[in-house]
């Protein structure tokens, strides 16, 4: 069987680099000798659903928009991850995941309803900077990455955070970061976060293919920790 | 008189940076003048003949073009600001050297450019390109299209655009006098959507088209489609030039579009002449890449102020020409793009703490190198350094 990952509108959803994400992912396939293929969906294009773990990226306003009106009137995201395929998605592309988020004019709008997370404007400055935050679940390290950002995420009564905010922003209520529900993950992170976060890229890959053999890559562990040492050096 | 004045003090400041070894006093200059007559920037640009140059990449070199060019077609001497210090104050420094100039050719940051084309009242703008660059601190491509298309809204001024960037066109729409030149369309990394309406763009084989309006125009010039960015900017160069009433030479006009020199700076480290790129953002490295030679190459990238402190764009660029070469990374983020590259499939790739050790590993064949800005900036400096003590203080 084939690993497939789906990388949807890098066109639109490319502008912080998170395109690397996909990147990663094939090539910690690849080490492991799981056979892997990534598809590349860009607009007009349909979205297949039969993808093993699709990914959405960050970008402006207007693409995010634009991308959410694809992804609506496609349908094929929301199956897919009904059927248990999973889902990791970045700022703009975390947003557009949820219940309600701001339109392009700053209006609400309904977003794919993948999540239940609402993401709104407030007075508080644009989030940019660098992200630390402890991982709800325990057998995971520190997570960082780099936010820029300035929508806000409520997460609804059911819904668990990706990690708990040690430095920086994040969601920006009650200390949270990210979404973490089932097999989809919504987060603020850049950098890219599976770049920076290989562990993280692991869980991705184990959803889909089971348990992994271990794999040490020393740029991948040297990158995360001087990251981690870096930006949270009580640890 | 205040003017006068400012302008002496300026001097003065700028000659004690310099002989302190602290930069070259571009900005410290022109800081004392403005704190000391804030109209000085409208004063000193009166009757004056000026040429803005803005966009996010080739402002510096396209300066020097064009005074190059000016000067060669006139025989006159243009102000100009040669370190590509062009915010207020290194734009306040250029002017006051040479005040009596006819002509001024500046470089403008794309964020001041408004109130530079407002307090300077130039004859002709430049705008080469818009793409990302520095998202913390300019933010959206797109507000800065907005922020232009505000001031351009005047008939005093003629733009030359790179009609093939639709950012551009956007930003020029309201203006009165606008030269369009094409290079044979070509689709912008950054603008799948309208810069307008937001909606999804409509490219065709290089030309786009939205349904609000907004698309490729008819260009007065056109260019050869395979000019690289710097030959592009020569083209817009010589026809501001050609605004300014200056027929520029041939044989120059050939030289610049030809052969367009990058920002590329020969650095003499260790016994070894480092040819460097310097790269600031995605359209700057692919341009700087696809231009590597050497079998060996050193990437430098810093993550500090005018960097950005966000280095994730590294992943937006192709890094397949540096396939086969050995690779050495350094700067503060060296572990950042060596990852980088590795996931590429490049093989032989090192980190060294320092541009010097990386120079060490590098061997004995031709090297050449690519810097984020800080970090060019750092060796630009050290060179700087050798040169002075070379020299000997008296
Ligand atoms: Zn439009």
């Amino acid at each position: 069987m084939t690993l497939t990952i789906v990388r949807l509108y890098h066109d639109l959803l490319g502008t912080y680099g998170d395109q690397g994400n996909a990147e990663v992912l094939v090539h910690r396939a690849k080490a492991r000798e799981i056979p892997v293929e990534l598809v590349e969906v860009t607009p007009g294009m349909t979205v297949p659903t039969s993808g093993d773990i699709y990914l959405l990226g960050g970008g402006e306003d207007g693409p995010q928009t634009a991308a959410l009106e694809l992804l609506r009137a496609d349908g094929g995201l929301n199956s897919a991850v009904t059927s248990g395929a999973a889902l990791f998605t970045v700022c703009a592309g975390f947003q557009l995941i949820g219940s309600s988020l701001p339109g392009a004019d700053g209006e609400t709008i309904s977003g794919l309803g993948i999540v239940d997370v609402h993401t709104v404007y407030t007075s508080a400055p644009r989030s940019v900077g660098e992200l630390v935050c402890q991982p709800t679940r325990s057998h995971l390290p520190l997570l960082t990455g780099f936010e820029n950002h300035q929508g806000l995420t409520e997460l609804g009564p059911e819904m668990q955070p990706l990690g708990m905010v040690k430095r920086g922003i994040g969601n920006g209520f009650a200390g949270a970061e990210g979404v973490w529900h089932g097999n989809i993950i919504g987060t603020y992170m850049h950098g890219p976060a599976l770049v920076r976060n290989p562990e993280l890229a692991d869980v991705l890959l184990a959803s889909a293919v089971g348990d992994l053999v271990e794999f040490h890559d020393p740029y991948a562990d040297a990158l995360a920790s001087e990251r981690r040492k870096t930006l949270w050096p009580h640890s | 008189m205040r003017l006068s004045f400012a302008c002496l003090v300026g001097n003065f400041a700028g000659w004690v940076s310099r002989i302190s070894g602290r930069g070259r006093g571009e900005t410290l200059r022109g800081r004392t003048i403005l704190a000391i007559d804030p109209r000085a920037l409208i004063k000193l640009s009166k009757g004056r003949e000026l040429v803005l140059v803005s966009g996010t990449n080739g402002k510096t070199t396209t300066t020097a073009y064009l005074v190059r060019m000016l000067e060669a077609a006139t025989g006159e001497l243009v102000s100009t600001s040669k370190y590509g210090a062009n915010m207020s104050a290194g734009i306040a420094t250029a002017l006051a050297q040479g005040p009596r100039n006819r002509l001024v050719v500046l470089e403008c940051d794309e964020l001041y450019l408004p109130s530079m084309a407002q307090d300077l009242q130039p004859k002709v703008i430049v705008l080469l390109n818009l793409s990302r660059d520095q998202l913390h601190r300019t933010g959206e491509v797109r507000k800065v299209a907005n922020l232009w298309r505000d001031t351009f809204v005047t008939d005093d001024v003629t733009l030359v655009i790179d009609r093939d960037d639709p950012f551009l066109e956007f930003a020029a729409g309201s203006a009165g006098h606008v030269l369009r030149v094409s290079f044979g369309g070509r689709r912008h990394p950054d603008a799948a959507t309208c810069p307008n309406c937001l909606k999804l763009l409509d490219w065709g084989s290089g030309d786009y088209l939205c349904s609000c309006g907004l698309g490729s125009q008819l260009a007065q010039v056109r260019g050869d489609q395979r000019l690289r960015g710097p030959a592009r900017n020569a083209v817009l160069a010589i026809e501001a030039a050609r605004l300014m009433g200056a027929i520029v030479p041939i044989e120059l006009a050939t030289e610049l579009t030809e052969n367009a020199p990058d920002r590329i700076s020969n650095f003499e480290i260790g016994g070894h002449s480092i040819a460097t790129r310097l790269a600031k953002n995605p359209e700057s490295w692919r341009e700087a890449l696809a231009q590597v030679e050497a079998k060996c190459v050193i990437l430098s990238v810093n993550a500090r102020g005018i960097d950005g402190r966000d280095t994730s764009w590294l992943w937006d660029i192709d890094y397949s020409a540096l396939i086969g070469k050995k690779v050495i990374c350094t700067g503060d983020r060296r572990l950042d793009v060596a990852y980088r590259v590795k996931v590429q499939g490049v093989v032989e790739v090192a980190t060294t703490e320092t541009f010097e050790a990386a120079i060490a590993q590098a061997g004995s064949g031709p090297v050449e190198g690519i810097a984020s800005y800080t970090a060019f900036q750092e060796l630009a400096a050290a060179q700087l350094g050798i040169h002075a003590r070379q020299g000997g203080r008296p």
